[in-house]
């Protein structure tokens, strides 16, 4: 199963700090969970930029210790150019038991973001597997936010 | 956590591609029990010494220095006044100078705050950010999986951007980049040059943590982190892939550690400067250089673990190493002394039962374009019965610059005596040596006589060091001059290779070579492995490093032995119908016992019955590769393949004009495509999650010791 959301970013995000949106270049970051009554093994995903400009400058690891390294990204893309695209994926060889099910924070994205355009994100979730490689019924959402001052 | 699951099948092909590349980098857990082969090596590696040194010493005039000798020119070197308690291992060269000027920790104008917060061992201890390198390899085969650790942290008071320029092996295929903060890893993404530039600037200057990888040499690279806060650490974390180098049964492994300084001919436009730690110079790039009195806290841990696939006979080190052998195929080698001043390569040799090894091809298919990738490994007879010899015309070319000053001049000089013993009847030879300038012992090459040999042992005596490495001066000198056709003319470079400018001594080399071959002979601690190596490609010869402790007549006699008489020349491959492409080295050397050829290519359908044609003295010689027709090698050869295809194109680049910067591109597309660190492509990681408060702080840069054996005072331009 495909699912796929679109994401138009609101407006007062980028005015919380006068400084970022003051410059023609701003960072954001982008939380994406998935959501699976299933002990999630592996996953791919898609995100790209619906509106805006964006580039991605960072996959992070997310809060699972069973995903603990950075995920992979779709080296093909980013070498065609595509900065307003990028696939993302990662598997696990943890034990089932040990996998994690529900909501997971699976990556981070850290993006830079230029042009007046309010920017829109689309993601896409390519596939989540289980533990024997089954495909899972899951769902996929995510979380801006820019950096805020500490 | 279970890595051993290996039979589960995920239903995409990407998660394929990424289990390969995992399985291939997987770490195979070796037995933890450690024997410290150390003392059975014996007198090799020695113990520590502890020498009283007052003053100056005559002693040092001896022609071919013993450790101690050495150890005192170095400290006569660095101050020759007052009296000093050296300590100096053999192994570990480790010095403890016991004067003090009460000057304190060091605290320039340019550093950020007054408050270092790290603690003062000695007098001269220099607060900077780079606090540990922790190097761990893993070596199948010949092929070496390297993962490198920088850990920075913020000893001052405000907040920094640290700047490191350091070196890696000049075959690396660098292929990942995280920065890792705390827990968290953020992947870096591979940019073209200027866009990760730009990226990294704006996360700068708003105040977000980034850090970016930049390559200003295939083997010289500059790690920058931003906003790094007081008292806060961010690591960085880079994976390469590269092949070992085999020599008379043994593989080498190298790490090097620091960046030699260059020298830059007046008007070269792409500098690597050497500048003392405080110069506030700023655009191009540079190494900053600690003063013979200073150390900064950087140190290193090395881990190697081997899985040889053939039986491992002995394992050898430039360094003091904690080896153990779980199985007779693997070994695990860690560095043992933590304290060791990162200032010369790290060099890990291990020998393999030479009946054992066999040529092979090594093959890899990429599961979503089918593409086919090998490494052909041809180990030639170890025979030299029935390899004839031809007359030759030796010319040595001796760099007598300043960095060479010292042991290192002396170790060539050393060499090119042993070859002149070994010049036969028939043979004839010319000694150039260059810094500044040029001059050449004789007006042609001169018959190898007994007299001519003299006399070239006392022109020998009475050459000295000092200046610059002006390359090109040495480079005409030796091969613009008509060569005589009854005879081999062989050119071998001795030099420690700190110029700035290679791209244009290499596209010199490519422009006049001829039918010369090149040897090149890496002199000193942190030799210019880049230089020697791409020298010697072009020039169709081969390579040999003496490291300081070396006997200069021994290497060079072993050397000379195996140049002069080929094992296979006019070396072509029969492919028995492969449909291959891309191949590299595109000009196939000459082959001499006792040395590996690899070449790479590209490859569709099966490979079987691959061949290695030449000639064998006065003889036809084929050899069969031992190959297998499904998949043997991992992503790593593809990653290799595309490492090499960039070097090749950047000797193209060397050597022709590229005004629509068609090699250029085709370099950009090959990085990009395989991901890997070019002169166009640059790692980039962004961390916007939270932006540090304040400006962007100051800029720091890592300086670094000079190398083992260089003085700083004719290297390092003046403050």
């Amino acid at each position: 199963m495909t699912r796929s959301f679109r994401w138009v970013v609101l407006f007062f995000m980028f005015s919380t700090s006068q400084t970022v949106a003051d410059s023609p270049l701003r960072f954001a970051n982008v939380d994406v969970f998935i959501d699976s009554v299933e002990p999630l093994a592996a996953w791919q995903l898609e995100f790209s930029a619906s509106a805006g400009v964006m580039q991605v400058v960072g996959v992070e690891s997310g809060d699972s210790k069973a995903f603990d390294g950075a995920p992979y990204y779709d080296r093909e893309a980013v070498a065609q150019g595509r900065a307003d695209h990028i696939v993302v994926a990662d598997f696990s060889l943890e034990d089932e038991s040990e996998l994690p099910s529900g909501r997971i924070l699976v990556t981070t994205l850290h993006l830079m973001l230029s042009g007046d355009d309010v920017p829109g994100f689309d993601t896409r979730l390519i596939v989540a597997t289980s533990y024997q490689g089954k495909r899972l019924d899951a769902e996929i959402s995510i979380e801006i936010s820019d950096g805020r001052e500490q | 956590m279970n890595k051993n699951k290996t039979n589960r099948r995920y239903p995409v092909a990407v998660f394929v591609a990424i289990a390969v590349v995992v399985a291939g980098c997987a770490a195979q857990s070796l037995p933890e029990t450690e024997t410290d082969r150390d003392s059975e090596r014996g007198a090799a590696l020695g113990g520590l010494e502890e020498i009283v040194v007052a003053g100056a010493s005559g002693r040092a005039s001896r022609p071919f220095p013993t450790p101690e000798v050495y150890a005192m020119q170095r400290l006569v070197a660095s101050d020759s006044d007052g009296e000093r308690i050296l300590r100096y291992a053999t192994d570990e060269e480790i010095w403890v100078i016991q004067t003090s000027d009460g000057s304190g920790a060091v605290a320039p104008d340019d550093e950020p705050g007054s408050g270092a917060m790290i603690g003062v061992i000695d007098s001269k201890e220099v607060p900077l950010p780079l606090r540990h390198t922790d190097v761990r390899a893993k070596i199948s085969g010949y092929i070496s999986t390297v993962n490198v650790r920088q850990e920075f942290s913020n000893p001052f008071d405000s907040k920094i951007e640290a700047v490191y320029m350091f070196p890696l092996p000049e075959r690396a295929a660098v292929t990942e980049f995280l920065m890792v903060i705390g827990e968290r890893k953020i992947r870096g993404i591979l940019r073209e040059k200027e866009e990760a530039k730009e990226i990294y600037e704006a996360a700068r200057s708003q105040g977000y943590r980034a850090s970016l990888l930049i390559q200003h040499r295939p083997n010289i690279f500059e790690q920058k982190v931003a906003n790094i806060e007081p008292g806060q650490s961010i690591d960085v974390d880079i994976k390469y892939f590269h092949t070992l180098s085999y020599n008379d049964g043994w593989y080498s492994f190298v790490f090097p550690t620091v960046v030699g300084p260059r020298y830059n001919p007046p008007g070269h436009s792409d500098p690597v400067r050497a500048l003392p730690r405080q110069d506030a110079a700023s655009g191009g790039a540079a190494v900053r250089y600690l003063r013979p009195e200073e150390r900064s806290a950087h140190d290193i841990s090395i881990d190697v673990q081997i899985d040889a696939g053939v039986p491992i006979e002995e394992v050898r080190s430039t360094h003091k190493i904690v080896a153990s052998q779980p199985t007779e195929y693997s070994a695990s080698v860690q560095l043992a002394n933590l304290s060791m001043i990162p200032n010369r390569d790290f060099t890990l040799d291990f020998r393999v039962a030479g009946a054992t090894l066999k040529s092979n091809l090594l093959t890899y298919v990429d599961p979503e374009s089918q593409q086919g990738y090998f490494t052909l490994m041809l180990y030639p007879p170890n025979v030299t019965d029935g390899l004839s010899r031809q007359n030759m015309e030796m010319v040595f070319v001796i760099d007598a610059s300043g960095s060479m000053t010292g042991v290192p001049l002396e170790q060539a000089k050393d060499a090119v005596r042993a070859a002149l013993d070994r010049l036969q009847e028939g043979d004839t030879f010319q000694i150039i040596r260059f810094s500044d300038n040029a001059s050449q012992f004789g007006r042609v090459p001169v018959p190898a006589t007994k007299q001519n040999r003299e006399l070239a042992r006392q022109y020998l005596r009475n050459l000295n060091g000092g200046g610059g490495t002006r390359m090109i001066e040495g480079l005409r000198a030796a091969l613009d001059f008509p060569h005589d056709p009854s005879r081999l003319r062989f050119v071998s470079f001795l030099t420690d290779g700190y110029i700035g400018n290679e791209a244009r001594v290499l596209g010199e080399v490519r422009a006049r070579i001829g039918s010369s071959r090149i040897f090149s002979f890496g002199v000193g601690s942190s030799v210019n492995r880049y230089l020697m190596e791409r020298m010697a490609k072009i020039g169709r010869g081969a390579v040999a490093y003496l490291k300081l402790q070396d006997s200069g007549y021994e290497v060079m006699g072993g050397f000379f032995d195996r140049i002069s008489r080929p094992a296979l020349t006019d070396v072509r491959i029969d492919w028995n119908g492969l449909a291959v492409s891309d191949v590299y080295p595109s000009i196939l050397p000459d082959v001499f016992v006792g040395r590996a050829l690899v070449v790479t290519g590209k490859y569709l359908g099966p490979a079987n019955g691959v061949a290695v044609l030449g000639q064998q003295g006065n003889s036809d010689s084929r050899v069969v590769i031992d190959n297998t027709a499904e998949t043997s090698g991992t992503l790593s050869l593809a990653k290799i393949w595309a490492r090499m295809r960039i070097a090749e194109l950047v000797d193209q680049q060397t050597a022709a004009d590229d005004p629509h910067e068609e090699i250029a591109n085709e370099i950009r597309a090959t990085a990009l495509k395989y991901q890997l660190m070019s002169d166009y492509t640059s790692f980039v990681a962004v961390d916007t999650s939270q932006r540090t408060a304040g400006e962007f702080g100051t800029t720091v840069h890592q300086a670094v010791p000079i190398p083992d054996g260089v003085r700083y005072d004719t290297t390092v331009e003046q403050e």
